[in-house]
C-alpha cells in the first residue's frame, strides 16, 4: 500500500519559478509571471484561463518549444531547462488546438504516424502497436492512407493523441484540444482521454477555457490569470469552495452553458 | 446547378490551356534535341557562292551574310538557348530554394545578411545587373549564365523564404520537433514538399524571361558568340545587312518571341490554375 | 400573432451536387429566438447560407421568405440592402466579411452609411465595451489583420449590434471564444432581444447555449431537422435518442449538477 502510494506520489514533471516575456507590436507580453505546477505520475492537471493568460505559453516552455527567461523544467530527475523539443519529446508530446494542422497535408496519416516511431524502436512491433492503437481509439486501418484533408476534425485529433503515444511518450500535453471540435467528437476525446489514462496510467496537462470540461478529467485545477496562478486545488473542491473571485467566475460561465 | 457548372466549366478551360501549351512547349523542346535531324543543311558550312540567298527550296529561310542556312542555324539555335535556359534556371532553383529554406527556418543573422543581399539584387533591373556583370566576366556562355544567375536565384530564395517562414510555425512542424526531428529533416520532408508547387510555377515564369536575358546579352555579345549558332548572337550579326537580306533577322526574332510566348503563355496558366485552386 | 420575419417552406437545397437540405419547414417570429443546433456537416450553416444567399447554396425545392418577399427572386442588390438593415449576419469565420487591410473605423462608418445610419464612436465604444472589447478607439484605428479571430469576431458581433437588424442570424458565434468571452455575447444577444425586440436565428453545436437563450430549439441531422420544439421539451423530454445523445455530450461541471441530473460526468452512460 506505501509502495503504491510513494509511486502516485512521484512527480513526473515539474515546473519551477518560470518567467517568460516578449515583445509583441511594441508591447511587452508576460505570459508567465514566475509560475510553478507539479504533475504527478497517472494525474490528469487541468489549467484553465482566458486566452492570453499565458496558459498555452506554459506548455510550449514545458516541452522545450520555448524558452523561459528563468525558472527551470524538470522530467523526474532530468533537467530539460533549455534543452529543445527534441529532448523534451522522450517524455512529452503535445496535442495541438488545431487538429487539421497537426498533420502535414502532403502526406498521408500513415507517413506522419510512422515518423513519430522513436529511431532506436524495432519498427514491425511499432507498427504493430499503431494498429492496436487505432483500435483503441475507435479508428479503422483505412484511414491510414488518407491526407489530413480527408478526416474530420475529431478524428484528426485522436490520430494526434495515436501519434504522441507511438513516441512512447508518458506524458501528453493538451493544448485546447477540443474547443475547434463539435460537442459530439469532443466528448469522444475526453473519453478517450479517460480511457488511455486509466489503462496506460498515462500523465496529463490539460489546458482549456472550459471550466465543465476540465472537471470531467482532471484531478487538480489550477486557474491561470496573467500569466500567474489565482488558485489551484482537487478538482471537486475547487468547484465547491472556489476562493479567488476570478475562479468564480469560470465558474459561472461554465455553469450557465450546462444543460 | 448553373453556378457549379460554370465554375468546372472555367476549370476545364483552365486546364485545356495548360494541357495546349505544355504541347507547344513539348514541341519547342522535341524541336531543340533534334535539331541535327532537322536541319537541312549544316549550320556552320560557310558558301561564298550562296550569300544572303532569298528562302527557297533548299534553303527554306534564305542564307546569311556567309552563305550558311537560316533554317538549320535557327534549329541548332534553339538547342543552344533553350539547354542553356533550362540549366540556368535548374541551378537557380536549387540554389535559390535551399538559401531560401536555410533562411527562413532559422532566421537570424545570416537570414538578415541574405535577404538584404536579395533585397540589393532585386532593387536593379535584372538586365543592367547582367549587362554589368557579362562586361566584367567578358562574354562565353559560363559569363552570361553567371550574370543572369546572379539575380535569378533571389526569386526562388524570397518565396521559399516566405513559405518556410510561416510553415515553421505549425503545429504539425513542431509534433516533429518534438518526434527528435531535425532541421534538414523537417526542411526536406516537411516545408519542401509544400513549397514545390509555388517553386515549379515560378521556374515556369522564369523560362521565358531568361530566354530573353541570353538572346539579349548575346546580341549585345556578352554571351555566346559566333560562330555558335544562337538566336540573339544571329540577330545582332545580320542586322547591318537587314534591308538587303531581311530574312537573316526575322526567323531568328520570330523564333525567339515564339518560344518566350509559349514558355510565358504556360507559366500563366499553370498560375492562373493555381490561384483558382486556393480560392475554391 | 407577431409577425412572422422569416418562413421557411419544405425546403430542399443543394450545394454543388450534393443535396444538404431536405424539406426544412421553418418560421421566425418577431421577437422569437430560435436555436439550430447539430454537429458539423449537419446542414445547419448551409441553412442560413440560402437564407441569406450570399453564397453558393442551390435551393432545388421549398421557398424562403424574408419579410413577406421570395428570397430567391431577389437580385443581388436587394439582397445586400436587406442584408444589414432588416436582416444582420454575424458569420462563423468574420475575417471574410471584413476587408483585412483597411481600418475597422472606415470600414464601420461606410456600412453604417450604406444602410442610412450614422456612425456614432460613443455608441459604438458601447458596442465593443458589451463584448469584452476594452480600448475601442484604438481597436478602431487597427485593421482586421492585426487582431485574432477570437477579436475579429466580437467586432462583427458588435457591428452586427450597431445595425440593429429586426433579425440577426448568427453562425457559431461562440465557437471562437473563451466560455466567459461567449458568456457576455450571449448576454449581449439577449439584451438586444429583449430591448430592441430583435428576433435571432442560431446555429450552434452547443446545446448548452441553446437552452441559454433559446425559445425554440430545432435539432438537425444529416441536412434534416429532425426535431423542433419549443425548448423545454427539446431539453426535458427529446423524442430523438439523437437529441439525448446531444444532451449527454455537452461537458457539465462535475459535482454540481443541476437537479435531475443522471450522472456525474455526463459520459460513462453510454
Amino acid at each position: 500500500m506505501t509502495d503504491k502510494k510513494t509511486e502516485e506520489d512521484m512527480v513526473i514533471l515539474e515546473g519551477t519559478n518560470l518567467n517568460k516575456t516578449y515583445r509583441s507590436a511594441g508591447r511587452t507580453v508576460t505570459p508567465l509571471r514566475e509560475i510553478s505546477f507539479q504533475l504527478h505520475r497517472g494525474e490528469v492537471l487541468g489549467i484553465v484561463g482566458e486566452s492570453g493568460s499565458g496558459k498555452s505559453t506554459l506548455l510550449r516552455v514545458a516541452c522545450g518549444l520555448e524558452r523561459p527567461e528563468s525558472g527551470r523544467v524538470l522530467a523526474g530527475e532530468r533537467d530539460l531547462t533549455g534543452a529543445g523539443p527534441s529532448a523534451a519529446g522522450k517524455y512529452m508530446q503535445m496535442i495541438f488546438q488545431d487538429a487539421g494542422a497537426s498533420f502535414n497535408p502532403r502526406h498521408t496519416m500513415r507517413w506522419s504516424l510512422e515518423e513519430a516511431i522513436p529511431a532506436g524502436a524495432d519498427r514491425e512491433q511499432a507498427k504493430q502497436q499503431m494498429r492496436s492503437l487505432l483500435r483503441e481509439t475507435g479508428m479503422s486501418d483505412d484511414l491510414l492512407d488518407r491526407h489530413p484533408s480527408a478526416l474530420s476534425g475529431g478524428q484528426c485529433q485522436r490520430m494526434s493523441i495515436v501519434r504522441a503515444l507511438l513516441s512512447g511518450a508518458q506524458i501528453l500535453l493538451c493544448d485546447e484540444i477540443t474547443s475547434a471540435l463539435d460537442v459530439t467528437s469532443q466528448a469522444q476525446v475526453i473519453r478517450l482521454l479517460r480511457e488511455l489514462r486509466e489503462n496506460r496510467h498515462l500523465s496529463i496537462l490539460f489546458v482549456s477555457h472550459d471550466l465543465a470540461l476540465v472537471s470531467m478529467l482532471c484531478d487538480r485545477v489550477m486557474v491561470m490569470k496573467e500569466g500567474a496562478c489565482v488558485e489551484e486545488g482537487e478538482t471537486q473542491k475547487l468547484i465547491r469552495e472556489p476562493v479567488h473571485a476570478y475562479t468564480k467566475e469560470l465558474l459561472g460561465a461554465a455553469e450557465s452553458f450546462a444543460v | 446547378m448553373k453556378i457549379k457548372r460554370s465554375v468546372s466549366d472555367q476549370r476545364k478551360k483552365q486546364r485545356y490551356r495548360i494541357i495546349a501549351a505544355s504541347a507547344a512547349a513539348v514541341i519547342l523542346i522535341a524541336v531543340a534535341l533534334l535539331a541535327p535531324m532537322l536541319s537541312p543543311n549544316d549550320p556552320y558550312r560557310t558558301n561564298s557562292a550562296i550569300i544572303r540567298h532569298a528562302p527557297c527550296a533548299a534553303y527554306p529561310f534564305g542564307t546569311d551574310n556567309l552563305g550558311r542556312c537560316v533554317l538549320s542555324r535557327v534549329l541548332m539555335g534553339a538547342r543552344t538557348t533553350i539547354a542553356v535556359t533550362f540549366f540556368l534556371v535548374a541551378v537557380s532553383f536549387v540554389i535559390g530554394t535551399a538559401i531560401g529554406l536555410l533562411c527562413g527556418y532559422y532566421g537570424g543573422r545570416i537570414d538578415d545578411l541574405l535577404m538584404r543581399v536579395a533585397d540589393i539584387m532585386l532593387a536593379f533591373p535584372q538586365m543592367v545587373i547582367a549587362i554589368a556583370v557579362a562586361g566584367i566576366l567578358g562574354g562565353g556562355i559560363a559569363g552570361a549564365m553567371t550574370a543572369l544567375g546572379i539575380t535569378m536565384w533571389t526569386g526562388f530564395a524570397r518565396l521559399s523564404r516566405s513559405h518556410a517562414r510561416t510553415l515553421r510555425g505549425m503545429p504539425y512542424i513542431q509534433a516533429a520537433l518534438l518526434s527528435g526531428k531535425s532541421g534538414p529533416y523537417i526542411m526536406l520532408h516537411h516545408i519542401l514538399p509544400n513549397v514545390l508547387e509555388p517553386l515549379l510555377t515560378n521556374a515556369l515564369t522564369q523560362i521565358g524571361t531568361t530566354m530573353i536575358g541570353i538572346s539579349g546579352l548575346s546580341f549585345l555579345g556578352l554571351g555566346i558568340v559566333p560562330p555558335q549558332a544562337e538566336w540573339g548572337s544571329m540577330i545582332s550579326e545580320s542586322r547591318a545587312y537587314i534591308q538587303i537580306a531581311p530574312w537573316a533577322v526575322l526567323f531568328p526574332a520570330l523564333a525567339t518571341i515564339l518560344t518566350i510566348l509559349v514558355f510565358n503563355y504556360l507559366g500563366d496558366a499553370v498560375m492562373e490554375y493555381r490561384m483558382a485552386e486556393r480560392h475554391t | 400573432m407577431a409577425k412572422e420575419l422569416l418562413s421557411i417552406e419544405h425546403l430542399s437545397a443543394s450545394y454543388g451536387e450534393k443535396d444538404v437540405l431536405t424539406d426544412i419547414s421553418l418560421s421566425v417570429k418577431a421577437g422569437q429566438i430560435i436555436c439550430i443546433v447539430g454537429e458539423s456537416g449537419s446542414g445547419k450553416s448551409t441553412l442560413l447560407k440560402a437564407v441569406h444567399g450570399m453564397d453558393r447554396v442551390r435551393v432545388t425545392g421549398g421557398s424562403i421568405r424574408a419579410f413577406g418577399s421570395p428570397v430567391s427572386a431577389m437580385t443581388d442588390e436587394q439582397r445586400r440592402s436587406l442584408l444589414g438593415g432588416e436582416i444582420g449576419l454575424i458569420p462563423q469565420n468574420p475575417a471574410g466579411s471584413f476587408n483585412p487591410i483597411r481600418p475597422f473605423e472606415a470600414q464601420l462608418r461606410e456600412t453604417m452609411q450604406s444602410h442610412g445610419r450614422q456612425f456614432d464612436p460613443a455608441e459604438t465604444a458601447r458596442a465593443f465595451e458589451a463584448v469584452g472589447l476594452a480600448d475601442a478607439r484604438g481597436l478602431l484605428r487597427l485593421r482586421p489583420y492585426e487582431l485574432s479571430g477570437g477579436m475579429n469576431q466580437r467586432v462583427a458581433i458588435a457591428a452586427a449590434m450597431l445595425l440593429k437588424p429586426r433579425l440577426l442570424l448568427c453562425d457559431e458565434v461562440t465557437s471562437a471564444l473563451d466560455v466567459t468571452t461567449a458568456g457576455k455575447v450571449i448576454r449581449e444577444l439577449e439584451q438586444m432581444n429583449r430591448e430592441l425586440g430583435t428576433a435571432i436565428l442560431m446555429v450552434t453545436h452547443h446545446l448548452g447555449i441553446a437552452r441559454r437563450m433559446a425559445e425554440k430549439i430545432g435539432i438537425m441531422k444529416d441536412g434534416r431537422m429532425i426535431e423542433l420544439e419549443d425548448a423545454d421539451w427539446i431539453l426535458n423530454a427529446p423524442v430523438q435518442e439523437y437529441t439525448r445523445q446531444l444532451l449527454r455530450d455537452v461537458p457539465k461541471l462535475a459535482g454540481r449538477e443541476r437537479s435531475g441530473e443522471e450522472s456525474a460526468g455526463g459520459l460513462d452512460d453510454r
